[in-house]
């Protein structure tokens, strides 16, 4: 966990937000709108209108001690009903108001279970797939807030709409321009989440695709397990997956379970892989 | 002595005993051994103390596919040295057996030599799905009463070529286990250092963290102490797995020694020797990794129902 509590991979682009508790769904939205708030984004929070008081954004916010009064009052952050967030126009207004503004960054953040109660589901995956292209052209990002108990079909869909990042309680992934970086604890409790975040990002990748290990602080075999079946589909195509900078006991278990030996895989610096 | 009905023959594998009290017998058998592994095309190792060595080379002479080994390079722990092993006949891409001949180092103390004599018992279990032939070579004048007496517990058979014989004190390696000779460890008498019970993985982060901050005060060298968080962690992951929650976590922390007990609630494990055999060949790949990662590990079922795992470093 400690190399959660240095600096995080990144904090935009458009990230999904796993939680298996509403504990781990407040942290990760109070870090998030923290961040947003640091660099002087416009924050757009949606939030159903029946909301309880208790899960509000405000009062996760205050209850994690974040000072929000002045940016409430000057319109920096905002929480609004979900219908003006989930329209492909809706987003591209607030944008380009929020940037007229002189924001330099838009920032927008709702439970997935919000979006349903104003589009359908098959509607929301396509604005999510229209928020990912967003965040690739506009300088916006987005915190997806979806619970756990999703099926690992659900969620490799879910994972190639987000990958700009996953955040987990123990384990946080984050793009790079050649591949992923893997930051926390990878283990059998969040292995289909490292499954299915290593298979998003390497539909992207061309001939090599890095995973650079240097803040996983942990790794099991579940976990060594999940990042081969993760790039099993990218190295039979031939794709060549580069192992970087694991530290020493996740190194220590990647060649005791001969990792390093799979087709197309090698561990930092080895090239007899295969 | 030698009876028709025990006449054996080679198969693929064979881990036989030596038992020497002169020179000439060493060199006889080994000589034996060695022409007989020549002769099948197999790649054949002799390894001994730099003194034994150079008599062996001095009547064996030289061969391309004989080589020469110090023990001292080939023989670290008795885990490490059982899992090198097959790591080195897995990865292999030669279809030739391989021939070793040699004398384990037994160690100067009872617990090293009951390690030794556990690590020559399952070298029937860990490599026994190998194109291996080994003669372990025992010196009768030397090794203590009870190395000689274990060696024939965990040799399937004794004596080289037409003296070849079964070894009737062999004992299979979850039987010799349970045998005053192997000197299983046992969990510290006193209370535990701390104690947990595992619900669920996502609990395992909070097990390994606790397990780690126990760990530290003590002078076991910390990769040697990470290896056993690591190990615990896999033998957790199984007891949540095949057992039944909560998974107790207990861990004695001494000075020089760390001891960890996993106990689960579930049906017990019908193979105590799981683990051992590579993942290859069937088996849970965590037990196994787990059997690397720390020295000793020791499955056993509990009269009351459920599987209790012993783990200690060395």
């Amino acid at each position: 966990m400690e190399s959660l509590e240095r600096v995080p991979p990144t904090w935009d682009g458009h990230l999904l937000l796993v939680h298996r508790s509403e504990q781990e769904r407040r942290a990760g939205v109070a870090a998030w709108v923290t961040r947003g708030l640091e660099v002087g984004a416009k924050i757009v929070y949606a939030e159903p209108p029946g909301q309880s008081p208790d899960r509000s954004l405000m009062a996760v916010l205050n209850e994690r001690r974040v000072d929000t009064g002045a940016s409430v009052t000057r319109g920096q952050l905002q929480v609004l009903p979900p219908e003006h967030l989930y329209s492909p126009a809706q987003q591209v207004h607030l944008i380009e108001q929020a940037l007229a503004e002189g924001y330099p960054s838009v920032r927008f953040s709702a439970e997935a279970h919000t979006a349903y109660t104003v589009v359908s589901p098959a509607a929301h995956a396509d604005l999510e797939w229209a928020m990912e292209r967003l965040c690739r052209v506009r300088p916006v990002s987005a915190l997806c807030q979806y619970p756990a108990d999703l099926t690992l079909e659900t969620l490799q869909v879910v994972s190639a709409m987000h990958v700009d990042g996953i955040w987990q309680t123990h384990l946080r992934t984050a793009a790079r321009p050649d591949g992923i970086v893997l930051a926390g604890e990878a283990d059998v409790s969040n292995q289909q989440i490292l499954r299915s975040a290593v298979m998003a990002a390497t539909t992207l990748a061309r001939r090599s695709f890095v995973v650079d290990l240097s803040l996983l602080d942990f790794l099991d075999v579940g976990g060594c397990r999940a990042l081969l079946l993760g790039t099993a589909d990218y190295r039979r195509d031939g794709g060549r997956v580069l192992l970087q900078a694991p530290q020493r006991r996740v190194d220590r278990l990647l060649r005791l379970l001969a990792v390093d030996r799979e087709q197309g895989v090698n561990v930092d610096g080895n090239d007899d892989d295969d | 002595m030698t009876t028709e009905a025990d006449s054996i023959t080679l198969g693929s594998y064979s881990h036989d005993l030596l038992l020497h009290d002169n020179d000439e017998v060493l060199v006889d058998g080994t000589i034996a051994f060695v022409q007989e592994g020549l002769a099948s095309g197999g790649q054949v190792l002799v390894h001994s103390t730099e003194e034994r060595v150079a008599l062996l080379r001095g009547a064996l002479g030289s061969h391309a596919r004989l080589t020469y080994g110090l023990d001292r390079d080939l023989y670290q722990s008795p885990s490490t040295t059982l899992f090198a092993y097959q790591r080195i006949f897995e990865e292999r891409t030669d279809a030739t057996d391989v021939w070793v001949t040699g004398t384990v180092p037994h160690g100067e103390d009872q617990e090293s030599h009951a390690a030794w004599a556990r690590y020559e018992s399952l070298v029937n279990e860990a490599l026994g799905d190998y194109a291996f032939h080994a003669l372990c070579t025992y010196d009768t004048q030397t090794l203590a009463p009870d190395v000689i007496a274990a060696s024939r517990a965990t040799h399937p058979h004794v004596g080289v070529g037409a003296h070849r014989e079964v070894s009737h004190a062999y004992e299979e390696p979850a039987d010799f286990l349970t045998d005053e000779l192997a000197a299983v460890p046992t969990a510290p008498a006193s209370e535990p250092t701390v104690t947990a019970d595992v619900y669920s993985p996502h609990d395992l982060h909070i097990a390994r963290r606790l397990l780690r901050r126990n760990t530290e005060p003590s002078d076991v060298s910390p990769d040697i102490a990470d290896d056993l968080v690591t190990a615990a962690h896999e033998i957790l992951v199984n007891g949540l797995e095949h057992g039944v929650p909560p998974v107790r976590l207990e861990l004695w922390v001494g000075r020089s020694k760390l001891t960890c007990r996993v106990t689960d609630g579930g049906t017990g494990i019908r193979d105590r020797l799981a683990g051992f055999r590579h993942p290859n060949r069937g088996g849970s790949m965590g037990l196994w990794a787990a059997r690397q990662l720390c020295e000793n590990i020791f499955v056993s079922n509990l009269t009351r129902g459920g599987c209790s795992v012993l783990l200690s470093t060395a």
